[in-house]
């Protein structure tokens, strides 16, 4: 499947323009969001081919957004790829019902945008 | 024996010619003598000394020794009639309660130790040779599981826990000891979390064969863990900024770098490589808390030294060019698939390269090599730079441990050694060094081959619980699904 709209949730300003800056650049068609409500609202809203997640996020935890979309009873997304991007690493238990949910589970300070490029890129061939 | 008696002296005195044998007053005196002793001496026997034989007899019984005789019996007529049915009854009565306390009726010795044990705070719990608790008191800390049972609520995140521990010294012990120190109830982030000192013993033949007792040193652990948890979060709160430096800079790099001369070249690689250090020491600070806190793990799976250093090799062939040195890595390609979390041993491989730059002269060759050795696929990382006395080697995987000379020349925490060590160790490996003053270092990193510990590993799913070696008391983390 290929990738051509993303949707990003982060809350940290020059993190968020940081990927979304390359992702526009390489011609992706980017939203961006900053709070978790506002991300759950626009994620169920339009169907994206990505979800780059943060964990960390004010009013709603990327934990609660992953679970309201995807969990035992129904599927919101089923053509949507999600990766999750922190830099807080959780306790394991947590981390492999967010992995199960997820495509990848990245931290942050080891991602450029040119790493985040390649992983789109391959989940794009791999989809 | 008494009518014996009297008759031999009867006839004695006849023979001596005493007394006339024809003498019929003297033989009626005498037999009327003798029916009258034995009279008194049989009333006697019926009236004191049966009742005495009877109740040493049922003392004896109550007391717990085997008894060839009837037991008197209580109700029988004679005894009611004297007065000794009720003394034989209360005999029998103490003997059976005793019987009871040291047998079965262990419940009334627990409970009469029971309130004893709750002024405690220490908690008590014993247990069976199955493990099965037969009490805890209230300050235990205990669970009950699905099935009803009760067990110890306590991560032994150690080489021997404690259900292991049982199952040895039932195996091996007649009388045995072990103590554990710090160890948690719950995962640091979790509420009303307590952390003790366990110390258990076991006897054998005994009705409460393990005996352990819980000392709550939470007062005394937690500050400790609290400074970890603060390490985590700032060690955290620094990997926001450095996400931020490593994406530009890579970025503006790609952008850039047509229209930059050498010399900017040089310097944005100066800025990539010291980015790129700080987001190494920030992730050994994350592993040392981690692993000190006992609650971090590795996922295990086959891979190759080569793949490890793909993964780094343009990080570390950057930072060796910025500070002068000449890095290579010799890799036989035959050489056979380790057991490794790649991201971690790659912090390992990061570490010690870096050491190597650090503590060598400029112009020096820092090489990685990997070699088989036997179960294992030994990988060597060594320098001609300034090396070590012996009396550094023996402290050099010391958290916070930094030589006197180093102190003084080179900049670093102390922790990427320890925490190396703590990682080679979590895989199952060792980490060792060889120094020579003026010389340099070599490293050596032990890894198991894959295939020395496929079946553990088959076994746990990746989890390196089944081969971490018992020298290593540290969980690793696993990182990210696709990293680097």
């Amino acid at each position: 499947m290929a990738i051509k709209t993303i949707l990003v949730i982060e809350d940290d300003r020059f993190i968020g323009e940081m990927y979304v800056r390359s992702l526009k650049k390489k011609g992706y068609d980017v939203d961006w969001m900053v709070d978790g409500n506002d991300g759950l609202v626009a994620a169920r809203n339009k169907s994206y081919d990505l979800l780059l997640l943060d964990i960390m996020l004010p009013e709603k935890r990327g934990s609660e957004i992953i679970d309201a979309l995807r969990n035992e009873k129904h599927d919101l997304i089923p053509n949507t790829k999600v990766v999750i991007l922190t830099n807080f690493e959780q306790d394991d238990e947590s981390r492999m019902a967010m992995e199960h949910s997820a495509d990848a589970y990245l931290i942050k300070a080891e991602i450029t945008p040119r790493k985040l490029l390649a992983i789109i890129d391959h989940l794009s061939k791999t989809g | 024996m008494q009518i014996i008696a009297v008759l031999i002296v009867f006839i004695a005195l006849i023979f001596v010619d005493l007394i006339d044998h024809n003498d019929i007053t003297l033989v009626i005196v005498i037999s009327a003598l003798l029916f009258t002793t034995i009279t008194i001496n049989l009333v006697t026997f019926w009236l004191i000394t049966d009742p005495l034989k009877q109740l040493s007899i049922a003392l004896k019984h109550s007391a717990g020794e085997k008894q060839a005789d009837n037991l008197p019996n209580p109700n029988a007529p004679n005894y009611q009639r004297s007065g000794l049915s009720a003394l034989l009854k209360q005999i029998y009565k103490m003997g059976s309660s005793q019987s009871d306390d040291q047998t079965d009726n262990k419940t009334d010795d627990l409970s009469a130790l029971s309130r004893v044990f709750d002024q405690s705070n220490a908690g008590v719990v014993i247990c069976d040779t199955k493990g099965k608790i037969l009490y805890a008191n209230s300050s235990a800390p205990i669970r009950t599981e699905r099935d009803g049972n009760r067990a110890i609520d306590a991560l032994f995140y150690t080489e021997l826990s404690f259900s292991d521990w049982v199952k040895q010294v039932k195996k091996k012990s007649v009388r045995a000891h072990r103590t554990w120190l710090h160890i948690a109830n719950k995962p640091p982030s979790e509420n009303d979390r307590r952390i003790f000192d366990i110390v258990a013993s076991y006897q054998k033949g005994s009705p409460y064969p393990i005996v352990v007792l819980f000392l709550d040193k939470t007062a005394d652990y937690a500050p400790e863990d609290d400074q970890l948890n603060f390490i985590s979060f700032a060690a955290h709160e620094l990997r926001g900024p450095i996400t931020v430096i490593r994406g530009y800079l890579d970025t503006l790099i790609d952008e850039m770098g047509d229209t930059l001369n050498q010399e900017q070249h040089e310097l944005f690689d100066r800025l990539l490589v010291s980015s790129n250090r700080l987001s190494g020491y920030i992730n050994n600070i994350l592993n040392t808390s981690r692993y000190d806190q006992r609650h971090l793990n590795i996922n295990l799976s086959e891979t190759t030294v080569e793949t490890v250093w793909n993964m780094i090799k343009d990080d570390m062939n950057l930072r060796a060019k910025t500070q002068g040195r000449l890095l290579s890595a010799i890799i036989p390609e035959d050489l056979p698939t380790i057991a490794a979390d790649n991201a971690s041993l790659g912090e390992v491989f990061g570490n010690l390269i870096d050491n190597a730059i650090k503590y060598s002269h400029a112009g020096g060759a820092v090489e990685l090599r990997a070699s088989p050795n036997g179960p294992n696929v030994d990988i060597t990382i060594a320098d001609n730079g300034i090396g070590m006395p012996s009396n550094v080697v023996g402290n050099l995987f010391h958290k916070f441990y930094r030589s006197h000379r180093s102190r003084e020349t080179v900049a670093g925490t102390g922790i990427g050694l320890y925490i190396s060590k703590a990682i080679v160790e979590s895989h199952g490996g060792s980490l060792s060094v060889k120094s020579a003053e003026g010389r340099g270092s070599t490293f050596t990193i032990s890894m198991p081959t894959y295939e020395s510990v496929r079946e553990k590993l088959e076994k746990t799913g990746g989890n390196n619980s089944e081969i971490i070696k018992s020298t290593s008391s540290g969980w690793i983390k696993n990182h990210g699904s696709i990293r680097g």
